[in-house]
Formats: structure tokens, C-alpha cells, sequence
């Protein structure tokens, strides 16, 4: 099929990835990369429960304001998607 | 940090970058901040660290374009950097800025504020779905990490985002599995006489238009997603053809990117003081500030889509207008640039805003079970029981359901809020402003909101008395 | 120029005092309108701390906090009342002596005040710093939610068939055969009224000629997002420069009536973060855990003070049929309690206890 917007998918190099855990659970991201990015790739995209209606959520605005992707990191609450992976990082559900 | 800097610019977009680098130029001693780790804002991000290599993109080449600049530039950037709080004190602005973990204040003489757009996105059944994704939020995946939201994606939305966004998924080798658009091809073709002075931005548009159709991508056109379904994740969506109110075609997907056109982020403008009126082809309430940017506050300056959704062409423009404009107020020797490009480039942006705003119908959408608080989890119908009973005004609203109290501190449930109380109270929207804006601009964390400190050094006052 | 109905009384203002006076006068027969600038219960009413505690009230207005602490209480969950206890604590031996010498005074006051041990503290807050020196409890101490009062008050106008009008500001007072009010929404006549508008009163008290030497403070209130149970009581420092709680939605709100910016004339006030910062760190100091906390919202409200620090309440000097009530210092917890005395005198019945007369010589002690 004649494709006037190029595939680029092959032509990305990525840094190595490494793994972190989420939730306990081992996920694979790329060095540098967004924690959200990675998740995603992972389908991890419920991240935490709502209040009141305990509802599931996961990442929206991508970009630090809408607070849905909350998770924690070394105790502090942070935005996944303004979080950088890195080995070992150990993300919980906030 | 503490030496008092002439001018200091938050955020980095197009319209931050240019007042920085025209400021500077001027001899000023600028400082520029922002959250993100590199300069370009929204259109222009920067990619993680994790892209080693990749092709270039229209996008990327404008964003290095402003980085190189600015890497040669006088200003200094601050990145990672969280503007959480402004205040005037005497003669200059003291900021509070939040930086590797801790609070440091910031001083200038005049400041510009750059701080761009957020997107409106309608609430409808299902929006929060863990897979729902803004639409404008979509791009900044793709810009900072060439990553995709799904395997299967139906992109949904206004304006020329959603060709937009429908395009990087394949480019980045994803699947669209449609794109949902409420405009119809009546809007567009109203919209072009004011496209003919942008030809590259228009081919671009064409291209992915083409590209979409030749992959038999399917395009709804007037029509709206009605309905998210999945409970842990999306799983499918509906369409409703906006013009007959009937069901349109259904499509299973794992990812949706939604979004309804741009808003202006106006909370700093409004805490400092600068008045705010209601104008729908910028994308709702924006801050008053002339061409230029200045405003009736002294010593602040606005430009870009923070004041205004007129998009990047007209941003940068304004931005070498405003920081050419605060320079000479200091008395630096700064130009004075013409104002007539800036006009050009924002008939355009405005033209591309008015296809973006929710349509009409759009409000409909939001059944009385659709949570529209996000944040507090209150449904449509919370919030219109509230206006019932006697709560006409955003911070009324806010005060009886938290609705604007969450950590998103309003920020995408407030547009809808306003809409349900004009419409329920037969009030224009012009006549419900946004509740109160608050600091911190963001959370921040106690501590590092607190800082270090000695119990016995806090200047606790003298008690009340007995 | 004709009006509608000419209302027995006006009242000027829709924070609790007035509203609170409102359903006293009406439920005692007296046609009534509130008026209010913005909406009801967004002035001082609707964003303060909402702490009602014993044991930060002056010793000379325990009487009305305890009868205070009682409406609330029975206004219950509608506005988000919760009878938590509440601790005050003392980090150093300065503040610890101050601590006794005032707890003695206003246990001896009636407030059911006393000293506890620190493993008693330990064993009732065991988030709280190791760093006390003294703490006191109050049983009677708790909260409600001040976010509540304009649709608690509401909703109470509209039952008791009061009409009350918002973005209404009384912009001029004609006297003669009664009151004529000037609003943007057309003059309002009535027989009697009420300045019951918090901080605004020195402006409005004007509109009559009347110098009422009011001033204002701008205190400042910060709230975390959600969190997890980090304490169980209203937390209080010596010095009154702190009080917190945490809600049953898990935020926890911050006080002490440290000062912002900005005036009652000129907008809702601005947060000062060389304010906020000491009062958030007195926050940390108390309850460690707070420091990952996310502070989500900071904010000001204004609160009317005169200069001896009492009430007014009463007839408004040298203007028959004039009222005033205001400048209560917590007036949270002791407005609906007041506002009862109030709306009795104004119905012309002897009230419980002694109000406190708006034209007092405020440079001698005479309350
Ligand atoms: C998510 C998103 C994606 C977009 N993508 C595109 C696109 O691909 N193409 C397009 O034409 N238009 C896009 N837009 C529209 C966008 O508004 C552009 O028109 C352009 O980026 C505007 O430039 P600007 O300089 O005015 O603002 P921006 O580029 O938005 O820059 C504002 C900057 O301010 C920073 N900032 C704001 N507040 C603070 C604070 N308190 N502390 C520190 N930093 C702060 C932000 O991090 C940001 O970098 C997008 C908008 C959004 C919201
Ligand atoms: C931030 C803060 C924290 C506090 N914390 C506590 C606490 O924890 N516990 C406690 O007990 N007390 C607390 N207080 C004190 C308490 O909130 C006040 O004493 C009390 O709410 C005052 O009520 P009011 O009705 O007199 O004033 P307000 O609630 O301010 O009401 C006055 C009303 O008059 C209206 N008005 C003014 N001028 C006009 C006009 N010309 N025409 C029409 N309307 C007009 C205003 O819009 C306003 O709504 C706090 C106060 C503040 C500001
Ligand atoms: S997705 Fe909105 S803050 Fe991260």
C-alpha cells in the first residue's frame, strides 16, 4: 500500500532498556525515557483508584498538570509522566 | 540566585524562548524557567534521553532551531524548574521556584509570563478509562519519547489536531483505527481563505488528510466519540453523527486520544493582578495584554497562547515582541519589531482555534452519569444539583462539591463547570468566570515547599492575644 | 423612584453573621433579606480554617465558643462537623510555660482543658514529632467545614422562606422613614438593618457616616492533597500560629492565621509565600511525615478585627435602628452562637449573654 506519511518506527535507536518495578511487578523502559511511555508500552495503563468511586485512571494530559498519573517514588508522590526511568527505580501505586 | 535579574520569562515555548533571546540580546539580564528538561514548550518538546536516534520531523527542526539559540544566548535557563508562586514585593517580582527537590526564589524587575496552553477536553461517558489520552496530550508522548498510546488507536477530536496526531501514530507505526472529528468538511472549507498566507502548513495538512484517506483510515466527519467502553481500559468506543443525534459506527480500540480545542493557561496573569475577559475564538477566558504584551500591571508582560490560543507561528512572533517590549521599558536598546507578521500569523491561529472549540452539541455529550471533576470524581450530575440549588458562581460550586479542590486545582473540570452554570442559569458564559486561581501553580511537596529550616529560626509572630 | 416590599430588616452581608442573625429574626417573626456582595459564604464564612477549638478562643469569649461548639454540633454533618479532640503543643520551654499560663486561664474559663503526658500523646497521635515539650487536650475540640457554609445557609434561607439576593453590594444607605439601600440590583428598603459584612464593615459603617475602627488580616490556609491517616485531632501549637487537621477525605488543612496580602477593598487577597513557608515548616516540625505531603492550594481570606480584639455586637452608634455585628475573633465556632444573641436584641428580647456594644471606648479594657 502506497503510504504518503512514512513509517518511522525502524528507523528509532533507542537507549538499553532496563528494568523497574511497578506495583512489585518487573517492567521493561528504555533508559531516559518517560515513566509513562514505558508503562504504557508495558500496558500498565490503570496507574491508581480514584476517590469516591474507586474508579481505575491512568495517564491523560501528559503533560504535568492533571495529576491522573500519579505514583510514588522514593515516598514523594510524583507524575509519571514527568518521571524519568532509570534500573531499579521502584514505582508504587500512590 | 538571589541577584536581582532584569527580566524573567516562564516558560520556554516559542513565545518564552523568543522573549528571552530578544531580551537578552538587549543586554538584560534574563532568566528563563521551565518544567520541562529542555526549551520548546508544547509544539517544539524536546525527546527524552532515550532516543538516540530518529528522523527529523518539522518539529524537531524548529525546536533546535530555538535550543541552539538559546544555548548561545545570554539568558540563563532554568529547566526542571516549577514556577509555583509570583509576588510583587516594592519594585520587583519574587518567585518561587521549585528545582532538584527544593524551593529557591527568583527576582526580576519585569516578567514575562509564556506559560502557553492546556486542552479542553468534553467530558463524556467513560473519558477516564485508563487509555483516554488528551489529544494534544497525545503529541507530547510522541515528541518526548516516539511512543505510541496503544496498539490500536481511534483519535478523536477538533481542529487540525486530529490529522495531526492521526499522522505521528503512523508515522511511529501505529494503528488508526479511525478519526473521529465533530467538524465537517463545511467547517474547513470556511476556514481556508484564512489558510492561504500559511501554504506549508497547509500541504502538511493535505498530506496527512491524503495519507489517512489512501489507508482507508475511516474519518467521521461531524461526528463525536459517545461513549468509552472497558472498565481497566479502553476497549471500545461509540460515535454519535452530531448533526442527526443517531449512533454512528462503533470501533474497538485500546487507546483513545480526545480532545476539544485549546485553552489558555491564565492562573499566574490572573493571580498577578492582569484583567481577563471572555473571547471564544482564543479558547475562553484569556488575560488582557496588548500586542506586545503589556499589561496594565506594571512590570508584567504575556505572550504566546497563555494570553491567547493564536498557535506557535503567532507565539514566537509575540514573544520577540514582549521581550523586546519589557527590555526597552527597563531602558535597554532593544528593537522595536513590526506588528504586522504577529497579526498575520494570528488571523491564522485564530482561524485554526475557532475549528477547534467545542462544537456546539458538544456540551450534550455529557450525560449526568459522566464524571466531569476528574480529580473528585463528581458526575454532571453533582455539579448540576449544586447550580440547582442555589451555586451560580465557579467558586460556589467549588465550595459546596470540591469540585476545583483536587491536585488538578480545576484545571480540566472548570471549562465544563462554567458551561453547566451558564446554561443552567441562563447566564452567558462571559458572565462565569473561573473560580479564584491559588497558589502553589502546581503541588509541591511540604518540605520542599518549607525548606530546610531551625525550629528556633522561624519567625513565628507574637501570639494572639489572651 | 418605587420599590417592592419593604423588608422589616436588611441585613448586609451573607457570611454567617448575617445569615446565622437572619434566621434568628425571622423564626421570631420579622420579614428579612440578606444581601450579599458576592455569593453567600465566600467571605471569611466560607474559607477559614473551621477549626472549633476551646482551646485558642480568648478566656473572656469562652462562654460563647462553648455555647459556640454546641450549634455546631448540632448542625452535624450538613456542614461537615467532626468532634476530634484536639492537642496543643509546646516545643520548648518558653512555649511550654506559656502553654500553662494560658490553659490554666481558660480551663478556669470552663473549657474542660487539660495537660497530658507525652505518652499519652504518643499512644493518641503517634505521627507527632518526639520534639514536645508539653501538650494540652481538649475533648470537646473538632472541626467542621468551612467550604460549606454559603450551601448550608442556603439551603436554611430558602426553608425559612428568607429571600436573600447575591452580587447585591450595598453601595449607599439613605435614612429617613427607615433604609433605602442602593444595589445594582435596584434600592432595597427596609425598617432596620444589619451591617453584618465582616471585614468591609469600616467602608460600609461609612456609608452611615459612622467611623467604626475596623481593620483587617489577611489570614492564610493551606491544604495537602489526600493522604494517608496521619493524625486523628485538631493539632495546635502554644502559640495559636498553627492549627491542622486532617479531614475525613484524607487532606490535610493548615492555619494559624499567619498574614498575606492585600486588602478587603481590592480583590480576595494574595498568598505571601515568606508566610506560607514558616507555617507549612511549623506543620512539617509537628507531624514529620507531612514533608512528602503535596501541598495542593493556599489561599486568604480577610478577618475583621477591632483594636481591643473583642465583638461588635450591638446598635450601631448614633443610627436608630441601626445594628452592627462582627470582628469576632473565631468567629467561625462562635458566630452562630452570637448571631442568636444578636438577632434576640434585634428582636427587641433580652439575649442570654451580654452582647458587646459597637460604641465602646476600644483604647480601655471594658469588656
Ligand atoms: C499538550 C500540547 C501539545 C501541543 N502540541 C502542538 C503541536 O504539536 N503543534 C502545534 O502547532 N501546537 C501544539 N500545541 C499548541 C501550543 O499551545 C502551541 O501553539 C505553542 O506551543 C504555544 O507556544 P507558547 O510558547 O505560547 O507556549 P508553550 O509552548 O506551551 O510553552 C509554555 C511553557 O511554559 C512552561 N510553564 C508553564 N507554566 C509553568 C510553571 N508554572 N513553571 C514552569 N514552567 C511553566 C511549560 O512547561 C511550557 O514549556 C500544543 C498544546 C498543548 C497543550
Ligand atoms: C483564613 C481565615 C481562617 C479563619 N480560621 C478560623 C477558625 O479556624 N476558627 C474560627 O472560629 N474562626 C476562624 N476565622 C474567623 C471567622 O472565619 C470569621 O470571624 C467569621 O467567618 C466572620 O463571619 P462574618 O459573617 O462576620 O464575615 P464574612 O464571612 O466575611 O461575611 C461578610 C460578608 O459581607 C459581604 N459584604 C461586605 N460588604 C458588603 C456590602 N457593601 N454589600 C453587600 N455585602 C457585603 C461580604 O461579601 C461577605 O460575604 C478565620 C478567618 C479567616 C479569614
Ligand atoms: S498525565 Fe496528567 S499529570 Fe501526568
Amino acid at each position: 500500500m502506497i503510504r504518503l506519511v512514512p513509517n518511522h518506527a525502524t528507523r528509532i535507536k533507542r537507549s538499553e532498556t532496563v528494568t523497574f518495578t511497578f506495583d512489585s511487578e518487573p517492567v521493561q523502559g528504555h533508559l531516559g525515557e518517560t515513566l509513562v511511555a514505558a508503562l504504557m508500552r508495558a500496558g500498565h495503563l490503570n496507574l491508581r483508584e480514584a476517590p469516591n468511586d474507586s474508579a481505575p485512571r491512568g495517564a491523560f494530559c501528559c503533560m504535568g498538570l492533571c495529576q491522573e498519573c500519579a505514583v510514588i517514588v522514593d515516598g514523594q508522590v510524583v507524575e509519571a509522566c514527568r518521571t524519568v526511568v532509570s534500573a531499579d527505580l521502584v514505582v508504587e501505586r500512590a | 540566585m538571589s541577584d536581582l535579574n532584569d527580566i524573567a520569562v516562564v516558560g520556554a515555548g516559542p513565545a518564552g524562548g523568543n522573549a528571552a533571546l530578544v531580551a537578552a540580546q538587549s543586554g538584560a539580564r534574563v532568566v528563563m524557567l521551565d518544567e520541562q528538561p529542555a526549551p520548546g514548550g508544547q509544539v517544539w518538546r524536546g525527546k527524552t534521553a532515550s532516543i538516540l536516534l530518529a528522523p527529523v520531523t518539522p518539529e524537531t527542526t524548529a525546536g533546535n532551531g530555538l535550543r541552539s539559540a538559546l544555548s548561545e544566548s545570554a539568558a540563563t535557563h532554568l529547566a526542571d524548574t516549577r514556577v509555583w508562586d509570583i509576588l510583587r514585593n516594592g519594585d520587583h517580582w519574587s518567585l518561587q521556584i521549585l528545582r532538584n527537590g527544593a524551593t529557591e526564589q527568583i527576582t526580576c524587575r519585569s516578567l514575562i509570563l509564556a506559560t502557553g496552553a492546556r486542552e479542553y477536553v468534553q467530558p463524556i461517558p467513560g473519558w477516564t478509562t485508563p487509555g483516554v489520552i488528551g489529544l494534544a496530550g497525545a503529541t507530547s508522548l510522541f515528541k518526548q519519547t516516539l511512543s505510541l498510546p496503544g496498539k490500536r488507536t481511534v483519535v478523536s477530536g477538533t481542529g487540525p489536531l486530529v490529522f495531526f496526531v492521526a499522522s505521528e501514530i503512523r508515522r511511529l507505526g501505529g494503528e488508526v483505527a479511525a478519526v473521529i472529528t465533530p467538524n465537517t468538511r463545511a467547517d474547513w472549507a470556511r476556514a481556508t481563505p484564512s489558510m492561504i498566507g500559511q501554504p506549508k502548513l497547509l500541504a502538511r495538512g493535505a498530506l496527512w488528510m491524503a495519507d489517512l484517506i489512501l489507508a482507508r483510515v475511516p474519518i467521521l466527519w461531524g461526528h463525536a466519540v459517545s461513549e468509552v467502553e472497558g472498565r481497566d481500559h479502553v476497549t471500545g468506543i461509540k460515535t454519535i453523527n452530531l448533526k442527526r443525534g443517531v449512533a454512528g459506527l462503533s470501533f474497538a480500540t485500546d487507546s483513545l486520544c480526545l480532545g476539544n480545542g485549546l485553552i489558555a493557561q491564565i492562573e499566574a496573569a490572573q493571580m498577578l493582578g492582569a484583567a481577563i475577559r471572555y473571547d471564544p475564538s482564543l479558547g475562553g477566558w484569556v488575560p488582557v495584554a496588548d500586542p506586545d504584551g503589556a499589561t496594565k500591571v506594571d512590570g508584567l508582560y504575556l505572550c504566546g497562547d497563555g494570553c491567547g490560543i493564536r498557535g506557535a507561528a503567532a507565539a514566537a512572533l509575540q514573544g520577540t515582541l514582549a521581550g523586546a517590549r519589557a527590555a526597552r521599558d527597563l531602558g535597554f536598546s532593544a528593537p522595536s519589531p513590526p506588528v504586522r507578521p504577529w497579526q498575520r500569523a494570528e488571523r491564522f491561529g485564530r482561524a485554526m482555534t475557532a475549528l477547534s472549540i467545542p462544537h456546539a452539541d458538544a456540551h450534550a455529550l455529557t450525560t449526568q452519569d459522566t464524571i466531569v471533576c476528574r480529580c473528585e470524581s463528581l458526575s454532571r450530575r453533582d455539579i448540576s444539583t449544586e447550580i440547582t440549588t442555589g451555586a451560580t458562581s465557579t467558586n460556589a460550586v467549588k465550595s459546596g462539591k470540591r469540585a476545583g479542590m483536587g491536585p488538578c486545582g480545576g484545571k480540566y473540570c472548570q471549562t465544563a463547570i462554567a458551561a453547566l452554570i451558564a446554561e443552567q442559569t441562563d447566564k452567558s458564559t462571559s458572565d462565569v468566570p473561573p473560580p479564584t486561581p491559588r497558589p502553589p501553580l502546581r503541588p509541591v511537596p511540604l518540605g520542599q515547599a518549607a525548606g530546610d529550616f531551625d525550629y528556633d529560626d522561624l519567625p513565628i509572630p507574637k501570639p494572639a492575644p489572651l | 423612584m418605587t420599590t417592592g416590599p419593604t423588608y422589616e430588616i436588611a441585613i448586609i452581608g451573607g457570611g454567617i453573621m448575617g445569615c446565622a442573625t437572619a434566621l434568628r429574626v425571622a423564626a421570631g417573626g420579622m420579614s428579612a433579606i440578606v444581601l450579599d456582595q458576592g455569593d453567600l459564604g465566600q467571605g471569611a464564612s466560607g474559607v477559614n480554617a473551621g477549626t472549633l477549638s476551646l482551646q485558642i478562643k480568648r478566656v473572656k469569649l469562652m462562654p460563647y465558643a462553648l455555647k459556640g461548639h454546641h450549634c455546631w454540633e448540632e448542625m452535624g454533618d450538613t456542614v461537615g462537623f467532626a468532634k476530634t479532640g484536639g492537642y496543643t503543643l509546646a516545643f520548648n520551654a518558653r512555649e511550654a510555660e506559656m502553654l500553662h499560663e494560658r490553659q490554666t486561664l481558660k480551663s478556669n474559663a470552663g473549657a474542660p482543658i487539660e495537660f497530658v503526658s507525652n505518652n499519652q500523646l504518643r499512644a493518641a497521635e503517634p505521627n507527632l514529632t518526639h520534639k514536645v515539650e508539653a501538650a494540652s487536650f481538649c475533648p470537646e475540640d473538632g472541626y467542621a467545614n468551612s467550604s460549606l457554609t454559603g450551601q448550608y445557609y442556603r439551603g436554611k434561607l430558602r426553608d425559612a422562606g428568607i429571600p436573600y439576593r447575591e452580587g447585591c453590594a450595598v453601595t449607599a444607605i439613605d435614612q429617613g422613614d427607615g433604609f433605602t439601600l442602593t444595589t445594582p440590583q435596584g434600592p432595597i428598603r427596609a425598617n432596620r438593618i444589619l451591617l453584618a459584612a465582616g471585614a468591609w464593615l469600616k467602608p460600609l459603617a461609612a456609608l452611615l457616616d459612622v467611623d467604626l475602627p475596623v481593620n483587617a488580616r489577611v489570614n492564610t490556609v493551606s491544604v495537602t492533597e489526600r493522604l494517608q491517616p496521619l493524625m486523628s485531632s485538631v493539632i495546635g501549637h502554644a502559640t495559636g500560629l498553627l492549627t491542622m487537621k486532617q479531614k475525613a477525605n484524607g487532606t490535610v488543612l493548615i492555619g494559624g492565621g499567619w498574614q498575606g496580602r492585600g486588602t478587603p477593598q481590592d480583590g480576595r487577597g494574595t498568598v505571601d509565600a515568606d508566610t506560607v513557608r514558616p507555617n507549612l515548616a511549623l506543620a512539617q516540625y509537628a507531624v514529620p511525615a507531612l514533608s512528602a505531603a503535596r501541598v495542593t492550594r493556599s489561599w486568604t481570606g480577610f478577618e475583621a478585627n477591632v483594636p481591643d480584639f473583642y465583638p461588635l455586637a450591638g446598635a450601631l452608634p448614633g443610627v436608630p435602628d441601626a445594628f452592627v455585628l462582627g470582628c469576632v475573633r473565631g468567629g467561625y465556632t462562635i458566630g452562630p452562637y452570637i448571631s442568636q444573641l444578636m438577632g434576640d436584641h434585634i428582636l427587641g428580647r433580652e439575649p442570654e449573654m451580654p452582647l458587646f456594644d459597637p460604641g465602646r471606648d476600644f483604647e480601655k479594657d471594658t469588656i
